[in-house]
C-alpha cells in the first residue's frame, strides 16, 4: 500500500500546486450533476452499486478525452447516458451474471424497506406501482427511468438506439398501465 | 390534422404535455384541449401517472445511493491525471509507464477508501476455510428427528442474493465471483440455516481440501448423527469450528481418502 498512498500524496501535491482546468471543472461540474441519475440507472440493470460508480467513474474519465480531442459537445447529457449504457451492457454480459439472478437482483431493489410510512395509503400507491413496473418490457422500463430522470425523446431515442416514435410508443403505454395502478 | 374532430390520442396529449410536438401540433393540441373536458382529464391523468413514477422511482432507489464525496474526489484525482500525458504531443515512454502505474494505484487506493465507507470490506481470499469472525456458522433449531426424517440430505441451491451479500463481505468482486461457491459452513443437512454467518465463498482453485471433500464429511456426519452414534450438537460445532480438523478426525486419516489412494 505504501506505493500507493505516496502516489496518492503525489497527486494530491500536483492538483493542488496548479490550477484545475475548465474542462475538468466542467466534467466534474456534470459529474455532480448526473451522478445520482446514472447509478439509479445503472442500478435498473442490475448491477452491484459498485459497478455503477465504477461505470460512471470510466464514463467521466471518456466524456473527458471525448471534450479535449475537441469532438462534438452538443448535447452531452445524451452521451453521457449512452456512454454510461453501452458499459452497463457490457459489464453485465462480461460478469456472468445469469438471467434469474438479475431477475431476482431487480426484484429485490424494488422492495421497499418497511418504515413507518408503509401504513400510509401512499404506500400502496408505491406497490401498485413497483409492481406494475416490475412486468414492463426490459425496453419500455429503460425508457421510463430515463423520462422519469429528466431526459428529451430524442436523447432516449439517441441512447436506446429507437426511433422517436418509438419512444414516445412505449412511454404512452407504461404511462397507461402506470396510471391505471394509481388508480386502484 | 388529424384529431380536428375526434378526440387526441393518449400518445400526443404526452407528446403535448412533455412539450415534444412540433409548434403547430401543439397549438391544435391547445385548442382541442381548452374545448375537452375529457381530453384536459386524461393529460391530468397522464402527468400524474408520471410524477407518481417519478417520486417512487426515487424514493425506492435514493436509499442505496451511498454519498458522492469519494467517487468526486476520485474521479478528480483521475482527472488530475490524465492532462499530464495528453498535452505532450509524444511523451516518452517512462513517463507514460509511471502515469499508468500512478493511475492504477491511486484508483487501488481511492477506490479500497471509498468502497470501506458502506461495506466491511477485507480482502481475504477465502480457500478452503471460512473467515471465523464472518462465518462463525449458524444453524436452525432442528432436532436429530428432522434432520434424519428427510429422505435424502438436501443440499438446496443459497439463494442468489444471499451470494450477492457474501461475496460483497468478503471483498470478491462480481468479476471475481466464478471463481467461488457459496457454500453452506454447516449443511443444511445437519440444520445449518440459511444465514450470511453461515455462508462462505469457498475456491473452486483449491486442489486438497475442497467442497468434494467436505461434502464427504458431511454425509459420514450425517449417518453418524442418524445411527445415534454422534449428537447433533457436536456434529455441527465440530464441522463449523473447522471443519477439515473435523474431516481428519471422523475420518481418522491426515488427508483427504481420495486423494491418499
Amino acid at each position: 500500500m505504501a506505493a500507493g498512498e505516496s502516489a496518492l500524496l503525489l497527486a494530491r501535491d500536483r492538483a493542488a500546486s496548479r490550477d484545475v482546468s475548465p474542462l475538468e471543472r466542467e466534467v466534474v461540474e456534470l459529474f455532480d450533476q448526473l451522478r445520482g441519475k446514472l447509478l439509479r440507472y445503472t442500478l435498473n440493470f442490475g448491477l452491484p452499486v459498485q459497478d455503477g460508480e465504477e461505470i460512471i467513474q470510466e464514463t467521466f474519465l471518456a466524456l473527458f478525452c471525448h471534450l479535449q480531442q475537441g469532438k462534438p459537445r452538443e448535447n452531452l447529457r445524451g452521451w453521457v447516458f449512452r456512454v454510461a449504457h453501452n458499459l452497463a451492457l457490457k459489464r453485465r454480459a462480461s460478469a456472468h451474471f445469469s438471467e434469474a439472478e438479475l431477475v431476482e437482483e431487480t426484484l429485490a431493489f424494488a422492495d421497499p424497506a418497511p418504515d413507518p410510512e408503509a401504513q400510509l395509503a401512499g404506500a400502496q400507491i408505491q406497490q401498485h406501482v413497483l409492481t406494475v413496473f416490475r412486468v414492463l418490457p426490459e425496453q419500455d422500463r429503460r425508457c421510463l427511468i430515463l423520462r422519469a430522470e429528466g431526459l428529451r425523446y430524442r436523447e432516449i431515442a439517441q441512447i436506446l438506439g429507437m426511433s422517436l416514435g418509438a419512444v414516445s410508443m412505449s412511454l404512452s403505454r407504461s404511462l397507461a398501465r402506470l396510471a391505471r395502478a394509481a388508480d386502484r | 390534422m388529424r384529431f380536428e374532430d375526434a378526440h387526441i390520442p393518449d400518445e400526443d396529449l404526452l407528446l403535448a404535455t412533455d412539450g415534444e410536438l412540433a409548434d403547430q401540433d401543439a397549438a391544435h393540441v391547445q385548442a382541442h384541449l381548452e374545448d375537452c373536458w375529457a381530453c384536459r382529464a386524461r393529460r391530468q391523468e397522464i402527468e400524474s401517472a408520471i410524477a407518481t413514477f417519478m417520486k417512487v422511482h426515487e424514493r425506492n432507489l435514493n436509499p442505496q445511493l451511498p454519498p458522492a464525496e469519494g467517487p468526486r474526489a476520485l474521479l478528480k484525482a483521475r482527472l488530475a491525471l490524465v492532462p499530464a500525458q495528453a498535452r505532450r504531443k509524444i511523451p516518452p515512454v517512462w513517463a507514460q509507464v509511471a502515469a499508468a502505474v500512478i493511475v492504477a494505484a491511486l484508483a487501488t487506493v481511492l477506490a479500497g477508501r471509498w468502497t470501506s465507507m458502506y461495506r466491511s470490506a477485507t480482502a481475504i481470499r477465502a480457500l478452503s476455510t471460512p473467515n471465523a469472525t464472518l462465518t462463525p456458522g449458524a444453524a436452525i433449531l432442528a432436532s436429530r428427528n428432522e434432520v434424519c426424517a428427510a429422505p435424502e440430505p438436501n443440499n438446496r441451491a443459497v439463494p442468489a442474493t444471499l451470494q450477492r451479500q457474501v461475496f460483497a463481505e468478503y471483498g470478491i468482486s462480481a468479476a471475481q465471483t466464478r471463481a467461488y461457491e457459496v457454500d453452506y459452513l454447516i449443511t443444511p443437512a445437519l440444520g445449518g440455516a440459511d444465514d450470511i454467518h453461515n455462508l462462505w465463498p469457498q475456491s473452486y482453485s483449491e486442489t486438497v481440501w475442497n467442497a468434494r471433500v467436505k461434502d464427504a464429511l458431511e454425509n459420514r456426519l450425517h449417518d453418524l448423527v442418524c445411527q445415534g452414534q454422534l449428537d447433533l450438537a457436536t456434529a455441527q460445532r465440530d464441522i463449523s469450528m473447522d471443519w477439515i480438523a473435523a474431516y481428519k478426525k471422523y475420518f481418522q486419516t491426515d488427508r483427504p481418502l481420495g486423494l491418499a489412494q
